[in-house]
Protein backbone atom coordinates (compact mmCIF):
# COMPACT_ATOMS: atom_id res chain seq x y z
CA UNK A 1 0.00 0.00 0.00
CA UNK A 2 2.64 2.47 1.10
CA UNK A 3 4.92 1.20 -1.70
CA UNK A 4 2.21 1.79 -4.25
CA UNK A 5 1.68 5.33 -3.05
CA UNK A 6 5.43 6.02 -3.19
CA UNK A 7 5.64 4.71 -6.75
CA UNK A 8 2.68 6.84 -7.66
CA UNK A 9 4.30 9.93 -6.19
CA UNK A 10 7.53 9.20 -8.03
CA UNK A 11 5.65 8.76 -11.28
CA UNK A 12 3.91 12.10 -10.77
CA UNK A 13 7.19 13.88 -10.04
CA UNK A 14 8.80 12.38 -13.11
CA UNK A 15 5.82 13.44 -15.20
CA UNK A 16 6.11 16.98 -13.83
CA UNK A 17 9.77 17.18 -14.77
CA UNK A 18 9.17 15.63 -18.17
CA UNK A 19 6.25 17.98 -18.80
CA UNK A 20 8.31 21.04 -17.93
CA UNK A 21 11.12 19.90 -20.22
CA UNK A 22 8.73 19.20 -23.08
CA UNK A 23 6.86 22.50 -22.81
CA UNK A 24 10.09 24.48 -22.51
CA UNK A 25 11.58 22.64 -25.47
CA UNK A 26 8.58 23.37 -27.69
CA UNK A 27 8.40 27.05 -26.82
CA UNK A 28 12.13 27.65 -27.06
CA UNK A 29 12.19 25.96 -30.45
CA UNK A 30 9.44 28.21 -31.76
CA UNK A 31 11.16 31.31 -30.38
CA UNK A 32 14.52 30.28 -31.85
CA UNK A 33 12.91 29.84 -35.23
CA UNK A 34 11.37 33.32 -35.07
CA UNK A 35 14.68 34.73 -33.88
CA UNK A 36 16.55 33.21 -36.81
CA UNK A 37 13.95 34.44 -39.28
CA UNK A 38 14.05 38.06 -38.07
CA UNK A 39 17.71 38.29 -37.01
CA UNK A 40 19.00 39.92 -40.17
CA UNK A 41 16.20 42.49 -40.37
CA UNK A 42 16.71 43.49 -36.73
CA UNK A 43 20.48 43.79 -37.13
CA UNK A 44 20.00 45.94 -40.22
CA UNK A 45 17.49 48.15 -38.37
CA UNK A 46 19.88 48.64 -35.49
CA UNK A 47 22.87 49.51 -37.65
CA UNK A 48 20.69 51.81 -39.73
CA UNK A 49 19.91 54.01 -36.74
CA UNK A 50 23.54 55.15 -36.61
CA UNK A 51 24.03 55.17 -40.38
CA UNK A 52 20.96 57.32 -40.98
CA UNK A 53 22.15 59.67 -38.22
CA UNK A 54 25.56 60.12 -39.89
CA UNK A 55 23.95 60.86 -43.26
CA UNK A 56 21.43 63.23 -41.67
CA UNK A 57 23.99 65.32 -39.77
CA UNK A 58 26.13 65.59 -42.91
CA UNK A 59 23.15 67.31 -44.56
CA UNK A 60 22.60 64.51 -47.08
CA UNK A 61 19.14 63.46 -48.20
CA UNK A 62 18.44 60.24 -46.26
CA UNK A 63 16.47 57.72 -48.35
CA UNK A 64 13.34 56.19 -46.80
CA UNK A 65 14.27 52.64 -47.72
CA UNK A 66 16.78 50.93 -45.48
CA UNK A 67 18.66 49.30 -48.34
CA UNK A 68 19.12 52.60 -50.19
CA UNK A 69 20.23 54.37 -47.02
CA UNK A 70 22.75 51.61 -46.43
CA UNK A 71 24.05 51.91 -50.02
CA UNK A 72 24.44 55.69 -49.72
CA UNK A 73 26.29 55.20 -46.45
CA UNK A 74 28.66 52.70 -48.06
CA UNK A 75 29.37 55.17 -50.88
CA UNK A 76 29.81 58.37 -48.93
CA UNK A 77 31.00 57.50 -45.42
CA UNK A 78 34.31 56.09 -44.20
CA UNK A 79 34.54 54.82 -40.63
CA UNK A 80 37.73 55.57 -38.69
CA UNK A 81 38.24 53.02 -35.93
CA UNK A 82 40.70 52.56 -33.08
CA UNK A 83 42.67 49.36 -32.33
CA UNK A 84 39.68 47.74 -30.64
CA UNK A 85 37.43 48.38 -33.62
CA UNK A 86 35.41 51.12 -31.90
CA UNK A 87 34.38 53.86 -34.31
CA UNK A 88 36.12 57.13 -33.37
CA UNK A 89 34.59 59.28 -36.08
CA UNK A 90 33.15 59.18 -39.58
CA UNK A 91 34.56 60.85 -42.67
CA UNK A 92 31.85 62.06 -45.03
CA UNK A 93 33.06 62.19 -48.65
CA UNK A 94 31.90 64.67 -51.28
CA UNK A 95 31.49 61.84 -53.81
CA UNK A 96 31.93 58.06 -53.78
CA UNK A 97 35.68 57.56 -53.30
CA UNK A 98 36.18 61.34 -53.20
CA UNK A 99 37.80 63.61 -50.66
CA UNK A 100 36.61 64.52 -47.18
CA UNK A 101 33.70 66.97 -47.11
CA UNK A 102 32.97 66.97 -43.37
CA UNK A 103 33.18 64.83 -40.26
CA UNK A 104 30.60 63.17 -38.04
CA UNK A 105 31.39 62.14 -34.49
CA UNK A 106 29.58 59.96 -31.97
CA UNK A 107 29.31 62.17 -28.86
CA UNK A 108 27.88 60.96 -25.54
CA UNK A 109 26.13 63.39 -23.22
CA UNK A 110 24.16 63.57 -19.99
CA UNK A 111 20.43 64.17 -19.95
CA UNK A 112 17.92 64.43 -17.14
CA UNK A 113 17.09 60.71 -16.81
CA UNK A 114 20.00 59.09 -18.55
CA UNK A 115 22.56 59.24 -21.28
CA UNK A 116 21.90 61.21 -24.44
CA UNK A 117 23.72 59.57 -27.32
CA UNK A 118 24.28 61.86 -30.27
CA UNK A 119 26.03 62.08 -33.61
CA UNK A 120 27.39 65.55 -34.35
CA UNK A 121 28.51 66.69 -37.79
CA UNK A 122 31.26 69.33 -38.16
CA UNK A 123 32.94 71.04 -41.08
CA UNK A 124 36.66 70.52 -41.68
CA UNK A 125 37.40 73.56 -39.48
CA UNK A 126 35.98 71.47 -36.57
CA UNK A 127 34.05 74.58 -35.44
CA UNK A 128 31.06 74.88 -37.75
CA UNK A 129 28.28 72.36 -37.12
CA UNK A 130 26.68 70.62 -40.08
CA UNK A 131 23.97 69.04 -37.93
CA UNK A 132 23.12 66.95 -34.89
CA UNK A 133 21.07 63.81 -34.38
CA UNK A 134 20.11 62.07 -31.13
CA UNK A 135 20.31 58.30 -31.40
CA UNK A 136 19.66 57.45 -27.79
CA UNK A 137 17.69 59.36 -25.17
CA UNK A 138 15.34 58.73 -22.26
CA UNK A 139 14.18 62.31 -21.74
CA UNK A 140 10.64 63.06 -20.55
CA UNK A 141 8.30 62.50 -23.50
CA UNK A 142 6.81 65.80 -24.62
CA UNK A 143 9.38 67.87 -22.72
CA UNK A 144 13.02 66.88 -23.02
CA UNK A 145 11.94 64.24 -25.53
CA UNK A 146 11.30 67.10 -27.97
CA UNK A 147 15.04 67.20 -28.76
CA UNK A 148 14.21 64.65 -31.46
CA UNK A 149 11.82 67.09 -33.20
CA UNK A 150 12.92 68.56 -36.50
CA UNK A 151 12.86 72.27 -35.55
CA UNK A 152 15.23 71.65 -32.65
CA UNK A 153 17.79 69.61 -34.58
CA UNK A 154 17.69 71.72 -37.73
CA UNK A 155 18.58 74.93 -35.89
CA UNK A 156 22.15 73.71 -35.33
CA UNK A 157 23.14 73.56 -38.97
CA UNK A 158 25.77 76.23 -39.70
CA UNK A 159 26.17 77.25 -36.05
CA UNK A 160 29.66 77.62 -34.56
CA UNK A 161 30.35 76.17 -31.12
CA UNK A 162 30.68 77.12 -28.24
CA UNK A 163 26.99 77.95 -28.11
CA UNK A 164 24.82 79.95 -25.75
CA UNK A 165 21.16 79.22 -24.97
CA UNK A 166 18.25 81.57 -25.72
CA UNK A 167 14.58 80.98 -24.78
CA UNK A 168 12.40 78.90 -27.10
CA UNK A 169 11.00 80.97 -29.96
CA UNK A 170 13.62 83.75 -29.74
CA UNK A 171 15.80 84.62 -32.74
CA UNK A 172 19.31 83.16 -32.60
CA UNK A 173 22.74 84.35 -33.68
CA UNK A 174 25.32 81.98 -35.15
CA UNK A 175 26.61 81.08 -31.67
CA UNK A 176 23.20 80.58 -30.02
CA UNK A 177 20.46 77.97 -30.02
CA UNK A 178 16.88 77.87 -28.74
CA UNK A 179 16.17 76.03 -25.50
CA UNK A 180 13.21 73.74 -24.96
CA UNK A 181 10.71 75.29 -22.55
CA UNK A 182 10.25 73.12 -19.48
CA UNK A 183 13.34 71.04 -20.18
CA UNK A 184 16.23 73.04 -18.77
CA UNK A 185 18.30 70.01 -17.80
CA UNK A 186 17.94 68.42 -21.21
CA UNK A 187 18.85 71.70 -22.91
CA UNK A 188 21.94 71.94 -20.73
CA UNK A 189 22.79 68.35 -21.64
CA UNK A 190 22.73 69.28 -25.33
CA UNK A 191 24.78 72.37 -24.59
CA UNK A 192 27.30 70.15 -22.78
CA UNK A 193 27.49 67.83 -25.76
CA UNK A 194 28.36 70.70 -28.09
CA UNK A 195 30.56 72.82 -25.84
CA UNK A 196 32.49 70.22 -23.82
CA UNK A 197 32.11 66.68 -25.12
CA UNK A 198 32.51 67.60 -28.78
CA UNK A 199 35.94 69.13 -28.13
CA UNK A 200 37.05 65.88 -26.49
CA UNK A 201 35.74 63.83 -29.38
CA UNK A 202 37.51 66.03 -31.89
CA UNK A 203 40.86 65.18 -30.29
CA UNK A 204 40.62 61.90 -32.20
CA UNK A 205 40.48 63.72 -35.53
CA UNK A 206 43.40 65.97 -34.62
CA UNK A 207 45.43 62.98 -33.42
CA UNK A 208 45.15 61.11 -36.70
CA UNK A 209 45.95 64.09 -38.90
CA UNK B 1 -26.20 28.54 -23.68
CA UNK B 2 -22.82 28.84 -25.24
CA UNK B 3 -23.36 32.23 -26.83
CA UNK B 4 -24.82 33.39 -23.54
CA UNK B 5 -21.51 32.51 -21.88
CA UNK B 6 -19.54 34.38 -24.52
CA UNK B 7 -21.70 37.45 -24.05
CA UNK B 8 -21.34 37.20 -20.30
CA UNK B 9 -17.53 37.12 -20.62
CA UNK B 10 -17.63 40.12 -22.94
CA UNK B 11 -19.85 42.10 -20.58
CA UNK B 12 -17.66 41.32 -17.60
CA UNK B 13 -14.38 42.26 -19.24
CA UNK B 14 -15.55 45.37 -21.02
CA UNK B 15 -17.77 46.71 -18.29
CA UNK B 16 -18.72 45.44 -14.86
CA UNK B 17 -15.45 43.69 -14.18
CA UNK B 18 -13.11 45.76 -16.34
CA UNK B 19 -9.46 44.96 -15.59
CA UNK B 20 -8.39 48.60 -15.42
CA UNK B 21 -11.12 50.61 -13.77
CA UNK B 22 -12.75 47.88 -11.64
CA UNK B 23 -9.90 45.53 -10.81
CA UNK B 24 -7.23 48.26 -11.05
CA UNK B 25 -4.82 45.91 -12.82
CA UNK B 26 -2.21 46.82 -15.44
CA UNK B 27 -1.77 50.28 -14.00
CA UNK B 28 1.99 50.38 -14.62
CA UNK B 29 1.55 50.41 -18.36
CA UNK B 30 -1.55 52.59 -18.10
CA UNK B 31 0.65 55.29 -16.63
CA UNK B 32 3.66 54.70 -18.81
CA UNK B 33 2.51 54.38 -22.39
CA UNK B 34 -0.56 56.60 -22.61
CA UNK B 35 1.17 59.91 -23.33
CA UNK B 36 1.15 59.43 -27.10
CA UNK B 37 -1.73 57.71 -28.89
CA UNK B 38 0.44 55.91 -31.46
CA UNK B 39 2.49 54.09 -28.81
CA UNK B 40 -0.66 53.20 -26.92
CA UNK B 41 -2.21 51.55 -29.97
CA UNK B 42 0.86 49.38 -30.50
CA UNK B 43 1.05 48.51 -26.81
CA UNK B 44 -2.65 47.57 -26.72
CA UNK B 45 -2.38 45.44 -29.85
CA UNK B 46 0.54 43.61 -28.24
CA UNK B 47 -1.41 43.08 -25.04
CA UNK B 48 -4.55 41.79 -26.77
CA UNK B 49 -2.39 39.35 -28.72
CA UNK B 50 -0.65 38.10 -25.59
CA UNK B 51 -3.73 37.83 -23.35
CA UNK B 52 -5.71 36.07 -26.08
CA UNK B 53 -3.10 33.51 -27.07
CA UNK B 54 -1.74 32.85 -23.59
CA UNK B 55 -5.27 32.18 -22.35
CA UNK B 56 -5.88 29.87 -25.30
CA UNK B 57 -2.63 27.97 -24.72
CA UNK B 58 -3.02 27.66 -20.97
CA UNK B 59 -6.58 26.47 -21.44
CA UNK B 60 -5.58 23.90 -24.09
CA UNK B 61 -2.93 22.49 -21.74
CA UNK B 62 -4.98 22.82 -18.55
CA UNK B 63 -5.73 19.10 -18.20
CA UNK B 64 -2.03 18.20 -18.44
CA UNK B 65 -0.32 20.95 -16.47
CA UNK B 66 0.69 19.53 -13.07
CA UNK B 67 -0.75 21.75 -10.34
CA UNK B 68 2.57 22.32 -8.64
CA UNK B 69 4.28 23.85 -11.66
CA UNK B 70 1.32 25.61 -13.23
CA UNK B 71 2.67 29.09 -12.51
CA UNK B 72 5.99 28.19 -14.15
CA UNK B 73 4.19 26.95 -17.23
CA UNK B 74 1.96 30.03 -17.38
CA UNK B 75 4.97 32.34 -17.10
CA UNK B 76 6.79 30.39 -19.79
CA UNK B 77 3.82 30.63 -22.15
CA UNK B 78 3.24 34.33 -21.50
CA UNK B 79 6.94 35.16 -21.81
CA UNK B 80 7.15 33.37 -25.13
CA UNK B 81 4.31 35.40 -26.61
CA UNK B 82 5.75 38.63 -25.24
CA UNK B 83 9.11 37.85 -26.86
CA UNK B 84 7.31 37.22 -30.15
CA UNK B 85 5.65 40.65 -29.91
CA UNK B 86 8.97 42.28 -29.03
CA UNK B 87 10.85 40.65 -31.90
CA UNK B 88 8.14 41.48 -34.44
CA UNK B 89 8.09 45.13 -33.35
CA UNK B 90 11.89 45.35 -33.51
CA UNK B 91 11.91 43.88 -36.99
CA UNK B 92 9.01 45.71 -38.60
CA UNK B 93 8.33 48.94 -36.71
CA UNK B 94 11.73 49.73 -35.11
CA UNK B 95 10.83 53.38 -34.42
CA UNK B 96 7.92 52.56 -32.16
CA UNK B 97 9.85 49.68 -30.64
CA UNK B 98 12.57 52.13 -29.62
CA UNK B 99 10.04 54.54 -28.14
CA UNK B 100 8.25 51.86 -26.14
CA UNK B 101 11.61 50.68 -24.87
CA UNK B 102 11.31 48.30 -21.94
CA UNK B 103 7.51 48.44 -21.76
CA UNK B 104 7.00 45.76 -24.38
CA UNK B 105 9.07 43.33 -22.34
CA UNK B 106 7.13 44.42 -19.28
CA UNK B 107 3.86 43.17 -20.80
CA UNK B 108 4.85 39.95 -19.07
CA UNK B 109 4.43 41.55 -15.67
CA UNK B 110 0.97 42.85 -16.55
CA UNK B 111 -1.28 41.30 -13.93
CA UNK B 112 -4.20 41.07 -16.33
CA UNK B 113 -2.53 38.28 -18.29
CA UNK B 114 -1.50 36.11 -15.35
CA UNK B 115 -4.79 36.95 -13.65
CA UNK B 116 -6.88 35.72 -16.57
CA UNK B 117 -4.72 32.62 -17.00
CA UNK B 118 -5.09 31.71 -13.34
CA UNK B 119 -8.68 32.74 -12.81
CA UNK B 120 -10.22 31.80 -16.12
CA UNK B 121 -8.13 29.75 -18.53
CA UNK B 122 -7.27 27.02 -16.01
CA UNK B 123 -10.95 26.20 -15.53
CA UNK B 124 -12.57 26.92 -18.89
CA UNK B 125 -12.42 25.43 -22.41
CA UNK B 126 -10.04 26.93 -25.00
CA UNK B 127 -12.52 28.82 -27.21
CA UNK B 128 -14.14 30.58 -24.28
CA UNK B 129 -10.71 31.32 -22.78
CA UNK B 130 -9.54 32.84 -26.03
CA UNK B 131 -12.58 35.12 -26.03
CA UNK B 132 -11.99 35.96 -22.39
CA UNK B 133 -8.35 36.85 -23.10
CA UNK B 134 -9.21 38.96 -26.12
CA UNK B 135 -12.02 40.83 -24.38
CA UNK B 136 -9.87 41.42 -21.29
CA UNK B 137 -7.31 42.91 -23.62
CA UNK B 138 -9.97 45.04 -25.27
CA UNK B 139 -11.35 46.15 -21.91
CA UNK B 140 -7.84 47.31 -21.06
CA UNK B 141 -7.24 48.82 -24.48
CA UNK B 142 -10.24 51.08 -24.79
CA UNK B 143 -9.60 52.61 -21.37
CA UNK B 144 -5.98 53.28 -22.32
CA UNK B 145 -6.93 54.69 -25.68
CA UNK B 146 -9.39 57.14 -24.14
CA UNK B 147 -6.78 58.23 -21.60
CA UNK B 148 -4.08 58.50 -24.27
CA UNK B 149 -6.40 60.51 -26.54
CA UNK B 150 -7.07 63.05 -23.82
CA UNK B 151 -3.47 63.19 -22.62
CA UNK B 152 -2.01 63.71 -26.07
CA UNK B 153 -4.66 66.30 -26.89
CA UNK B 154 -4.20 68.32 -23.70
CA UNK B 155 -0.47 67.72 -23.37
CA UNK B 156 0.69 68.46 -26.91
CA UNK B 157 -2.36 69.88 -28.69
CA UNK B 158 -2.11 67.07 -31.24
CA UNK B 159 -3.76 63.78 -32.08
CA UNK B 160 -1.62 61.03 -33.60
CA UNK B 161 1.20 63.56 -33.88
CA UNK B 162 -0.91 65.94 -35.99
CA UNK B 163 -1.61 69.34 -34.46
CA UNK B 164 -5.37 69.80 -34.08
CA UNK B 165 -5.58 72.64 -31.59
CA UNK B 166 -4.50 76.05 -32.85
CA UNK B 167 -1.49 78.09 -31.80
CA UNK B 168 -3.58 79.60 -28.98
CA UNK B 169 -3.48 76.31 -27.12
CA UNK B 170 -0.92 76.19 -24.32
CA UNK B 171 0.28 72.65 -23.71
CA UNK B 172 -0.41 71.14 -20.32
CA UNK B 173 2.99 69.67 -19.64
CA UNK B 174 1.73 67.73 -16.64
CA UNK B 175 -0.44 65.63 -18.96
CA UNK B 176 2.53 64.05 -20.75
CA UNK B 177 4.29 63.18 -17.53
CA UNK B 178 3.30 60.17 -15.42
CA UNK B 179 1.31 62.22 -12.86
CA UNK B 180 -0.96 63.32 -15.70
CA UNK B 181 -1.96 59.71 -16.18
CA UNK B 182 -2.85 59.42 -12.50
CA UNK B 183 -5.16 62.40 -12.78
CA UNK B 184 -6.71 61.14 -16.00
CA UNK B 185 -7.21 57.63 -14.70
CA UNK B 186 -8.75 58.91 -11.48
CA UNK B 187 -11.11 61.20 -13.38
CA UNK B 188 -12.00 58.37 -15.73
CA UNK B 189 -12.83 56.00 -12.87
CA UNK B 190 -14.81 58.74 -11.17
CA UNK B 191 -16.89 59.49 -14.26
CA UNK B 192 -17.49 55.84 -15.12
CA UNK B 193 -18.37 54.72 -11.60
CA UNK B 194 -20.44 57.80 -10.90
CA UNK B 195 -22.50 57.69 -14.07
CA UNK B 196 -22.62 54.19 -15.49
CA UNK B 197 -21.99 51.72 -12.71
CA UNK B 198 -24.31 52.91 -9.96
CA UNK B 199 -27.45 50.99 -10.92
CA UNK B 200 -25.60 47.86 -11.89
CA UNK B 201 -23.92 47.87 -8.53
CA UNK B 202 -27.23 48.11 -6.70
CA UNK B 203 -28.72 45.32 -8.80
CA UNK B 204 -25.56 43.28 -8.59
CA UNK B 205 -25.49 43.09 -4.83
CA UNK B 206 -29.14 42.07 -4.75
CA UNK B 207 -29.53 39.46 -7.47
CA UNK B 208 -26.36 38.23 -9.19
CA UNK B 209 -23.57 36.60 -7.24
CA UNK B 210 -20.27 38.43 -6.96
CA UNK B 211 -18.12 38.05 -10.08
CA UNK B 212 -15.76 35.09 -9.77
CA UNK B 213 -12.99 37.12 -11.28
CA UNK B 214 -9.33 37.49 -10.73
CA UNK B 215 -7.74 38.87 -7.67
CA UNK B 216 -4.05 38.32 -8.08
CA UNK B 217 -1.80 39.70 -5.42
CA UNK B 218 0.47 42.33 -6.96
CA UNK B 219 -0.78 45.20 -9.06
CA UNK B 220 1.75 45.98 -11.68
Amino acid sequence: MSDGRKANKLRRSLFTIFFMFAVTFVFISVLSLIHVLTRDVIRLNESLVVKRAVLYVAGLEVPQSGIEADALYQDRVREVKDDQGVVLYYEVLDAPGGSIQSYALPVPGAGLWGEIGSVVGVEKDLKTLTGIEFIKQNETPGLGGRITEGWFKEQFRGKRWPLEVVPEGDPTGDQEFQAITGATNTTNGVKGILNDRLATAEEAIKATE
Amino acid sequence: MNSYKFRQVLKENIGINNPVFVQILGICSTLAVTNVLRNTVVMCAGLVFVTGLSNLTVSALRKYIPGRVRMMVETLIIASYVIIVDVVLKAYIPDISRQLGPYVGLIITNCIIMGRAEAFALSNPPALSLVDGLTSGLGYSYVLLIIAFLRELLGTGSIWGVRVLGEWWINWNIMIMAPGAFFMLALFIWVVKGNFMKEKKAQGSASTPAPQAASTGGKS
